[in-house]
């Protein structure tokens, strides 16, 4: 298992629940990429409301609003790793935000056997 | 005749979603996303075109009989949605907003049985209207 600590960097990239790839969720994908590339680890938070570039409210209380609620994954890996794989995530995000913010990993680690 | 009624109601249903889906996006739009408003609207729409369509039909003969069932079970039954008052009533009240499940349950249903009278109410007039013509 590789390590990670000290100054990293934070990569969100807020997407919908509708969004795809090539006919796949945009969030699966993007997952098996990042597992793929031999990033640190990823996170795939579901939103229960939201509005985006477009200003159209998305909520899951109501039925009609929800057929695009705010997915955000979340990436934390070296700054270097990150810039590399932007140029992808440009190509397969059609509408969507990415932001970087840095940020000071304290721990990185599997369960313990 | 009822391959065909069959059909007809199949086909209308198919059309009264598509209306139901596009009516509740545009009031949901309209009127904002605080109050499931596109659900409401379908409904009371749904209960005095019903309304409406079932006493001009018992009334009078302009309703033909495969008519009544393709436009009140086919069209009006894809347009009008129970289960979707339901699940954003139990969501509202679910999220402790009491006041947006009551009001949804007394909209939906006094509000449902108050646009059927007037369905009803539009229904006998015309028929009058027409009988002193």
């Amino acid at each position: 298992m590789r390590e990670m600590e000290g100054e990293q960097l934070l990569m969100r990239i807020f997407i919908g629940d509708r969004d795809r790839w090539q006919h796949r969720g945009l969030s699966d994908v993007l997952v098996e990429l990042f597992k793929k590339e031999g990033f640190a680890g990823a996170t795939v938070l579901h939103g229960t409301q939201g509005f985006g570039a477009h200003s159209i409210i998305h909520k899951d209380s109501i039925l009609r609003l929800s057929e695009d609620l705010p997915v955000v994954i979340e990436v934390v890996d070296r700054e270097e790793k990150i810039n590399a794989i932007l140029p992808r995530l440009d190509e397969m995000i059609d509408g969507g935000l990415i932001t970087l913010e840095k940020v000071r990993v304290i721990r990185y680690r599997s369960h313990r056997a | 005749m009822l391959v065909m009624t069959l059909l007809g109601i199949a086909l209308a249903g198919a059309l009264g979603t598509l209306c139901r889906y596009a009516m509740t996006g545009w009031m949901q739009r309209w009127l904002g996303p605080a109050f499931p408003w596109g659900t409401l609207s379908v409904n009371l729409a749904g209960c005095l075109l019903l309304g409406l369509l079932l006493e001009l039909a018992r009334q009078t003969g302009w309703v033909p009989a495969e008519f009544r069932t393709i436009a009140g079970v086919g069209f009006l039954g894809g347009f009008t949605t129970f289960s979707t008052f339901g699940v954003e009533t139990f969501r509202a009240i679910e999220s402790g907003d009491w006041m947006s499940g009551g009001l949804n349950i007394l909209l939906n249903v006094v509000g449902g049985l108050a646009l059927v009278a007037v369905g009803i109410g539009v229904a006998r007039w015309l028929v009058e209207l027409r009988s002193s013509l």
